[in-house]
Parts: structure tokens; sequence; C-alpha cells
């Protein structure tokens, strides 16, 4: 059983038959693999997955997500993390164990459109997931230019061990903080490095299923603005 | 519908139908996929001349909360007519009609999404016809397939639809307006071209054993045709590279 | 309200620093409206219609014609009603069901801008006096909602009803009688254009774009005629206008109204 990737389909299409294991978006028909989404397939040690071009966040316990708070109850914040589920903050995240509804105010340290760098802490989708701030690196976001990249493109942004990633920050000077939820926080202290790291962001959204994208991203990098 | 008196041949000598088709020909069918900025998914269907622009949003939370399900997430479907889309201005209002249609291209499409994935949440796919020609709950359905598709719902297959009738006693593809009103039986269709399944299946007039027979083999095989414009709309917004043929 | 369209407060705070420096956050200049495109005919089986995008905002318009009996007071004019929806497509806020205020609003306001105009001389719309008259209608939908929705469907029901062709009725009878195969122009006086602008803080923007239209103040919407006099106004927002601002906004209204009078002129010629 040779390993294959790469290959386009959308849903309905059969990849492959015979004996392998029907992993992420694929189901089983018969002996048959079949994609549930469009993406490119992916063969390997006998389990079939496709990795998916469309689609939104799907939480997942321990990923690191920016989000926005859209409301409060008494007890913790609501946070649209640009999923089908919002995020829960409970108050004790931020005030303590010690946390008191009546002397505690939730406003004066989180409010409605403020944004944060959160991670889930326990994301099974019978409730709603639950976030934690507290962390290094994580918090309220004061500063910044927020983008919105689909979620599916987030590991082409990454790259391999963060190498795409780390190209893009290197040649601009800037620090862009990944959610998985598609989100992204870019600062910089100049302005053209702010614009080139935009456009480099776009140009992977576009592209991320083109072959050689990272020389391409590359030249792009290198290549003189103004 | 059923033999109304008109001047129009729908069947001349030569076996050509009243706009210059063959009997077992469809319109021409043109899908773009990607072409709304809001919605999480849509597609604009051209078939024939009906035109149709489908948006899906979606999984979303559901309100009011107790029409969600806890075990899956639910899918809600809208057919809906603008009030320029026929002859006879048509009331903006949803029609009995449209609330009927609603519900029939709902069940063509649950077999197809699958939802289980998302509980508490729900699918919106909604359908606006924007020039009616016959044949619409066809053309919305492949558009709506599309849609879903494009917005990354997870689906066991794409559904392709197309309708089969009889008209001048003969079984025709393809019923437009002008044959649906003058013909004798209009049979519109749902397939599901993987996993070869009907999901669609309604008749208005009458039909013999045999050409019921016939009009689902041919309408089947319509259905095969419009799923290639399918498949062609979603690999161009997402496979092509732009810079060569081959995408 | 669906929580994606909360705007977030890093957003909020670029666009009130860029206004400081007089800038937009899409790079526009205060008085610049987005990239505009009116395409007519686009639904052929329709008396008239017209697709309009103004940025990412899009609405399709389509005019329907039919004889009616008048109104008990108006037996010399013809029937002219305008109408919108936003489509729960456009946004994902959008609801089916009866139009909440919002859509009425806009929907009123889309008909008042074209009716206060004059712009179609009711009186050529009769078919015998107090018995028939034509009954033209125009209904907005709204495809995609970026902001700025009385603009678009304004353009939209202006372009749909300067190209429409008016089917030809011949009273045989005393019943009207369409004449197949034969059509008239539209009995057009004048083209109203509306502009929409927004006031954050001290600063007037035009053709606000939804993220604008989430941290506004106040706005003010003002239709004028070719003429270059005002036929409609209506203020909307939490907040209130100055009268040297609304001065201001009458002359921006004017001024951009005219370029875009050109444009409308442009994309409709040819038709009638």
């Amino acid at each position: 059983m040779s390993n294959e990737r790469g290959r386009h389909v959308i849903p309905g299409e059969v990849i492959t038959s015979g004996n392998y294991r029907s992993e992420q978006n694929t189901f089983m028909e018969g002996d048959k693999i079949i994609s549930t989404v469009i993406g490119l397939s992916d063969i390997r040690d006998d389990g079939v997955r496709v990795i998916p071009l469309t689609g939104g966040y799907i939480p997942k316990d321990d990923d690191l997500v920016i989000g926005k708070v859209v409301s409060h109850s008494a007890m913790s914040w609501l946070v649209n993390i640009n999923s089908c589920y919002d995020g829960m903050l409970p108050a004790s995240d931020v005030f303590g164990r010690d946390f008191s509804s009546h002397s505690d105010d939730l406003t004066s340290k989180l409010d409605t459109g403020d944004l944060i760098a959160a991670r889930i802490v326990n994301s099974d989708r019978t409730r709603d997931p639950l976030l934690t701030i507290s962390g290094r690196e994580l918090g309220k976001i004061d500063s910044g230019e927020l983008m919105h990249i689909s979620p599916s493109k987030v590991p082409r942004l990454i790259g391999k061990r963060g190498s795409m990633i780390q190209m893009i920050e290197n040649a601009t000077n800037a620090n862009i903080t990944i959610g998985q939820n598609g989100l992204l926080i870019i600062t910089a202290d100049d302005s053209n490095g702010l614009i080139k790291a935009i456009n480099a962001i776009q140009l992977i959204e576009e592209k991320a299923h083109v072959a050689n994208l990272t020389d391409k991203i590359n030249e792009m990098l290198e290549s003189k603005s103004e | 519908m059923g033999g109304r008196d008109t001047n129009i041949v729908l069947l001349d000598e030569n076996g050509i139908r009243s706009d210059g088709r063959k009997v077992n020909e469809t319109r021409k069918v043109t899908i773009k996929a990607g072409v709304l900025k809001n919605a999480n998914g849509s597609a604009y269907i051209e078939f024939g001349d009906n035109k149709i622009l489908v948006g899906v949003y979606g999984p979303r939370d559901v309100h009011p909360k107790h029409m969600s399900d806890t075990s899956t997430g639910i899918l809600r479907c809208r057919y809906h007519m603008t009030p320029f889309s026929v002859g006879d201005r048509k009331n903006p209002a949803p029609s009995r009609r449209e609330i009927e249609i609603s519900k029939v291209i709902k069940e063509a499409l649950l077999p197809a999404v699958i939802l289980k994935g998302f509980p508490r949440t729900a699918v919106d796919v909604y359908m606006e016809v924007l020039q009616a020609d016959g044949g619409t709950r066809c053309a919305a359905l492949t558009g709506a397939s599309v849609a879903l598709a494009d917005a990354g719902i997870p689906m066991r297959d794409l559904v392709a639809g197309c309708a089969a009738g009889k008209a001048a006693d003969t079984v025709i593809l393809d019923v437009n307006n002008e044959e649906d009103q003058a013909g004798q039986a209009d049979l519109p269709i749902g397939y599901m071209p993987n996993l070869e399944k009907i999901t669609l299946l309604q008749l208005d007039g009458l039909l013999t054993p045999e050409e019921y027979k016939e009009c689902l083999e041919i309408g089947i095989d319509g259905c095969k045709q419009v799923y290639e414009i399918q498949k062609k709309a979603l690999q161009e917004k997402y496979f092509s590279t732009g810079d060569d043929k081959n995408g | 309200m669906a929580s994606s369209v909360i705007i977030d407060s890093l957003k909020k705070a670029h666009i009130l620093e860029l206004l400081a420096d007089g800038k937009r956050l899409d790079g526009r200049s205060l008085e610049q409206t987005r990239e505009l495109s009116i395409d007519v005919g686009v639904i052929p089986k329709a008396e008239g219609s017209a697709r309009v995008r103004l940025g990412d905002t899009e609405v399709v318009a389509g005019v329907k014609v039919k004889p009616e009996k008048p109104f008990p007071d108006t037996g010399d004019q013809g029937m002219l009603i305008c109408t919108a929806e936003i489509l729960p497509i456009a946004h994902p806020t959008a609801e089916t069901g009866p139009p909440t205020p919002d859509v009425v609003e806009l929907a009123r306001v889309t008909d008042r801008g074209i009716r206060e105009s004059k712009m179609l001389d009711m009186k050529q719309l009769v078919l015998e006096k107090d018995k028939s008259v034509i009954g033209v209608f125009c209904d907005n939908a709204v495809t995609d909602h970026d902001g700025n929705l009385f603009d678009v469907c304004s353009y939209a029901t202006t372009a749909a009803l300067i190209s429409c062709k008016l089917p030809k009725y011949e009273m045989q009878d005393d019943l009207p009688v369409k004449i197949e195969n034969e059509t008239i122009d539209p009995p057009i006086t004048t083209i109203p254009i509306s502009v929409t602008m927004a006031r954050i803080g001290d600063n007037i923007l035009v053709d606000p774009n939804m993220d604008e239209w989430s941290c506004l103040d106040a706005r003010i919407t003002i239709t004028t005629n070719s003429d270059g006099n005002v036929v409609a106004l209506q203020k909307g927002g939490p907040g209130g206008f100055t009268y040297d601002q609304l001065i201001k906004c009458a002359e921006i209204s004017i001024q951009v109204g005219s370029k875009i009078r050109e444009i409308m002129k442009e994309a409709t010629k040819g038709s009638n």
C-alpha cells in the first residue's frame, strides 16, 4: 500500500478502495473510501484522510485561538472564536478562584468587542468550548492588525515546523500570532513590513494548494518594495 | 398542467422541440461557486433561463434554542422566488408552493449531508429564484449542493437535479416552462451520482409504466450531465492555479 | 444579533485613529464612494431590471408592470410601488419572516426617494381616467450586505426604471388588453440620486461600509434630482447633527450625486 498525497477531491468522489482505514473527512461505502469535503487526499500507512480546503474552525483541546468578546453573564464571558460554537471564558480564569459576582465587575477586565488570545481547555461538543487566558502569550490584545484567513489554510501558513511563518516574520520584522481558528494578529513597527506580511499571508491563502508555494513567497518577500 | 391548447409546436416532425433541442438534451447549465461575500458558501446557477442564487450559512447557532438537536446539527432550507422572477409579479410572502418545494429540497439534501459532528447547530440553505423558466426546483437543488460543498459542510455525495417529462406523447429531458404549461407530464428528479440514489422525485401528469421507466432513465442521465457541471464549478474555484489550464 | 457582527475594539480604534488624519480603513478619502457598477437587463423576462454593486454590497432590482385600478383620489395617475427586502443570503443576521423596522425603513425610504422626485411622469401612465392605469412595481432584493443599502437600492431602482420597457395596452370593451411585441419607453423626467453619509465624531463619511456603519454616531441619506434640488431626506442613527453639518451634507450630496448621475446615465445609455 503506497503513500500518496495531493489528489484533488470533492464530496462523493472515491479516493481508493481496498484494505484502508477511513480517517478525517472520509467515509466507507463497501470497500470504497469516499471524500466528504473539497480538498486534497492523503494516504499514509493504510489510513486515508482528506485535507480540507473549505469549512469553518472546529475547536480542539489546546488550540491557540484569537477570539472576540461578544457578551457576558454574571459568571463568564461569551467569546466568538470564528466557529459554529462560541467559546466560554469563566470569570474565575481572570479574577481567580475567589471571584465573587457581587464585588468583581467583569467589564473592568474585558468588555464587548475586546480581542483575546486564548487556549481551548475543554472542547466536548455537548456544550460550548471552555477557554483560558492565563498562560504565556495569552490575554487581552491591545494592538496590532487583525486578519482573517480560512482555518483550513492555517497549517500551510505555519509550514513544516513553523518554517513558512518564520520566513515571513524574519523578512518583515513583524510578529505574527496565529490562531488555529483562522484569526491572526500582526504587529510590526514598520508599516512596509506590515503591508508585506499582509500580502504574503493573502497570497498563501489564495494559493495554498499550489506546489512550490514556498518559492513564490520567498520571491515576493525578497523583492524590494516601492 | 395537461395539454393546454397553445400555438406552440412542442415537437416538430424532425424531433426538434420548441426551443431547438432534441428530446434527450438538457438546456445550457452554468454554475459559479463562491459568489457572495457574506455567506459561508454560495453558488449562482443558470439552468436554461432559470437564474438562481444560493447562499449557505452554518453550521451556526440555532434560535430559538428549543429547535436545536443535542445529538446532531439540523438542516433548514428555504426556496423563495423574488417578485420579479415570474410573468405575473409574485407577492414576496412565501406561498404554499414555495413551502412545499422547500421541504422537498431539504429531504433531497438530508441523505447527502453529514451533520452528526455539529450537535446543537443548524445549516441554513437559502435558494433565491431571480428568474424562473420551468424546472426551478431541480436547478435550486443543484445550486444548493454546490453551495453546501463550498461552505465545507461534509457530504456523502453531491445531489444533482434534472427533470424528465412528456410532451406530444414523447418522453423528453429537462422540461422548460412552455413545455410544462402545455405538456403532459413533469417528473423532477434529484440524484446522488456516486452513491446512485434518488433523493427527490415528484410527478405532475400521467405516465404509463413504460413511460415512467423511460423518464427515470433519461432523467438520471440528465442528472449525471448536470453533476459534471457541478464538479467543474467546484474545481474551477478550488483547484485552478490560474496560471495553467490543467488546474 | 449574531456574534460575528460585533465590531472588534482594534478595528474600531483603527477607524477612529485614521479619521483623525482624514483617512479610512479601506484607503478611501472621506468623500469617496466605493467602486460602483450598474448592469441593466439582468433579468430579461422582467419588464426592467438592474444589478448594482457598491463595494461588496449588491442589490438586484426587478420591474414588473400590469394594469391596475387607480387609487380613488388619483384617477389621472399611474401607480408606482417600490419595495425592498434583505434576502437571508445577504448577511448572517438577515432573518426570514416579517420585515424588521430596519427593513421597513429601507423599503419606505427607497420608495419615497423615487416617488417624490417624480422621476416617472405618472400622468402619462393612464389607460382610462378613473378606471384603468398602469401599475409599476419595483422590487429590490439585497443579495450581499456590506453597508449602505439605502444608496444601492436607490441606484438599482433608478437604473431598472430608466431602462425598463413598458408593455403597450389598449382599452377594448372597457378592459385593458396587452398588445404583444409592442413596448413603450418609460416617461422619465429626472434622475434621482441618493447619497448616504455617516457622522463619526466630527467627520462626515460618504458611503459608509458595514464597519463604519457599526461605529457611526448618526447618518443621513439625501436624494437630489437632475436639477440639483433636494427631493428626499432621512436621518438615522443614535446621535444628532449640527446645523453646519447638515449644510455640509447637502453640499456633498449634490457634488457626489452629480458624479454618480453620470455613471447612471452611462450605464443606462441606449436603453431609453
